[in-house]
């Protein structure tokens, strides 16, 4: 069956990257979108064709949808792959990529409706079995309804947004009395960030750990899963690192019941294409699922590398109408792998550091993977995500794996912005990660113990 | 070598980082110079065994002229439909809000107005050419 003619990627930056390397392998000629303060970015000058769609606002070129059909249009692509963040998620642009006659490369506008709707995700979930976190049954509209689902669960509780997700909408609450402030915040945070003010409640599980599993399918309904990558550190709800396999995942069983559960959930919606299933895990190793991410993810190459599945041709080759060519039975996981988000952030507090990169010195060696959009002389706009680099490692072991990254980490030099690159340096060095000791609350308290850290003292004989 | 061969020249030039070209043609030689980036260029017309020399020197225009560009991405029409008359003819008065042409995009006619009252010197584009934002589609002298 032959593949795509032309792909455009609608989307920027590594990612844009990573998918014209993979349809340049496939044969796909490569077209490349981007707003009026990009023209010198890498996804340009790699693609085979490029169109301006926009001025640097979002909204008006990266989210702009007719900008973006008209740029299909107009070079005869046959195929969109929309990357992860803009209009990834958006079920409207995926149904008007298929009415204009192009290839939306990703799952079906009812899957990405139903991932995008996280209350009804939780109930079908529930009702086909699949262990859910404790919570409502499906969105609170009331204050009543709020506190008889939080009474029920049991305090404390986080309420979410229906149409969330990065953390905005959510609150936790502790106690009965909290819950009605807490309601009024968290809907108008939801409101502002989705135009949606719908919530739903779950009970709160503190310390827990994020897991989550990947997933490939085709149109038959064969869908198997890659294993799972656990992302707990994270800030503010955004990973920072993840790595494969979870640290406890040391038996097999608990391996295989997470991959099959994440292959249960997605069968539960008929997903198709790539996706990732994601679960929250209790410090009793209970699995809960919380929700499906529809579209590939920042951090698929850490399961890249330890499975050697090409994720994104597989994608590409799936929206072609291609069978799975892979058994569950085939997917044989070695090694450990790491992977460090690199951002143009202040390593402290984290605040955004846009600017030129006036040097640049990417780590080598073996094991070693860097997926980047920045080059010497480039500059960091500050109207995007601050995510430059991403630092896989792969080792035979995790230690191997932590013992690269430190290396890598110590060769990797970004001149002309601030980078996180420090602040990872501290989370490889310390002693609870190194462990496998650690949750979502890991960052948070490593932050906090920074101040506490002695200063030099100073003995004299 | 035709004048219009020339302009064809000059604008290669303009677009690249070409500081000079020479070319020889059917008993013909040109040779284009750029001094600076924005300093009027010289161009020399030598015909072999023969006299006469003509300098041309063609001035940046294009800080007085007004560009209109595309704020959206499509195809490029310079009239309503394919037998139609263009909107705008080169030379032509245009007012502030005028149609000068269409962008057409997923089968949508956009009409691209005039920005000032000015006369029209020249088109950038082919008629039926793709263009993307902020692509320039005609230059204008204002009034």
């Amino acid at each position: 069956m032959k593949l795509f003619k032309k792909i455009l990627i609608a989307s920027r930056g590594e990612i844009a990257v990573r998918v014209i390397r993979a349809s340049k392998e496939l044969g796909i000629r490569t077209v490349a979108v981007y707003s009026d303060v990009e023209k010198d970015s890498l996804h340009v000058r790699l693609a085979d064709e490029s169109v301006c769609i926009g001025p640097a606002n979002p909204t008006q070129s990266y989210l702009n949808i007719p900008a973006i059909l008209s740029a299909a249009e107009i070079t005869d692509s046959d195929a969109i792959h929309p990357g992860y963040g803009f209009l990834s998620e958006n079920h409207h642009f995926a149904e008007a990529c298929i009415t204009s006659g192009l290839t939306f490369i990703g799952p079906t506008p009812e899957n990405i409706r139903l991932g995008g709707d996280k209350a009804k995700a939780r109930q079908i979930m529930k009702r086909k079995g699949v262990p859910v976190v404790p919570g409502s049954d499906g969105p609170v509209t009331t204050e009543e309804m709020a506190m008889k689902a939080s009474k029920k669960i049991g305090f404390p509780v986080i309420i979410k947004a229906s149409a969330g997700g990065g953390g905005h909408g959510m609150r936790i609450v502790k106690e009965e009395k909290d819950l009605e402030q807490a309601l009024y915040v968290a809907q108008r945070e939801a409101l502002t960030a989705f135009g949606n003010s719908e919530l739903y409640v779950e009970k709160y599980i503190p310390e827990a750990r994020h897991i989550e599993v990947q997933i490939i399918a085709d149109n038959k309904g064969n869908i198997i899963h890659l294993h799972e990558r656990d992302c707990s550190i994270q800030r503010r709800h955004q990973k920072l690192i993840e790595e494969s396999p979870s640290p406890i995942s040391t038996s097999e069983k608990f391996r295989k019941k997470i991959g099959e559960l994440g292959v249960k959930a997605a069968r539960a919606i008929r997903y198709r294409n790539v996706g990732t299933v994601e679960f929250i895990v209790n410090h009793d190793s209970n699995i809960y699922f919380m929700e499906m991410n529809t579209r590939i993810q920042v951090e698929h190459p850490v399961t890249e590398e330890i499975t050697g599945v090409d994720i994104i041709k597989e994608q590409i080759k799936l929206a072609a109408g291609l069978p799975l060519e892979y058994k569950q039975a085939q997917i044989k996981p070695s090694g450990h792998a790491i992977e460090c988000r690199i951002n143009a952030e202040d390593p402290e507090r984290f605040i955004p550091s846009p600017g030129k990169i006036t040097y640049l010195s990417l780590p080598g060696g073996p094991g070693i993977r860097v997926d980047t959009a920045i080059y010497t002389g480039y500059v960091v706009p500050s109207q995007y995500d601050s995510l430059i680099a991403k630092l896989i490692v792969h080792g035979k072991t995790r230690e191997e794996a932590i013992a690269k990254m430190l290396r890598a980490l110590d060769e990797f030099i970004i001149e002309g912005v601030k980078t996180t690159i420090p602040f990872h340096k501290k989370v490889l060095n310390n002693p609870d990660f190194i462990k496998g000791d650690y949750n979502t609350t890991f960052v948070e308290k490593i932050n906090g113990s920074v101040r506490k850290e002695p200063a030099l003292s100073v003995t004299t004989d | 070598m035709e004048i219009d061969d020339l302009k064809e020249l000059i604008d290669l030039l303009k677009e690249t980082d070409i500081t000079e070209l020479q070319l020889e043609k059917d008993g013909t030689k040109v040779r284009i110079k750029r001094e600076r980036m924005l300093s009027p260029m010289e161009i020399q017309v030598q015909k072999f065994g023969g006299l006469q020399e003509k300098v041309i020197s063609a001035t940046e225009e294009e800080t007085r002229l007004i560009t209109i560009t595309s704020p959206i991405v499509g195809t490029f029409y310079r009239a309503p439909s394919p037998e139609a008359a263009p909107f705008v003819e080169i030379g032509s008065r245009v007012k502030k809000g005028q149609v000068l042409c269409i962008v057409e995009a997923m089968k949508l006619m956009n009409e691209i107005e005039s920005e000032i009252d000015g006369a029209i010197i020249k088109a950038l584009v082919e008629n039926g050419q793709p263009v993307e934002y902020g692509e320039p589609l005609f230059l204008i002298e204002p009034v």
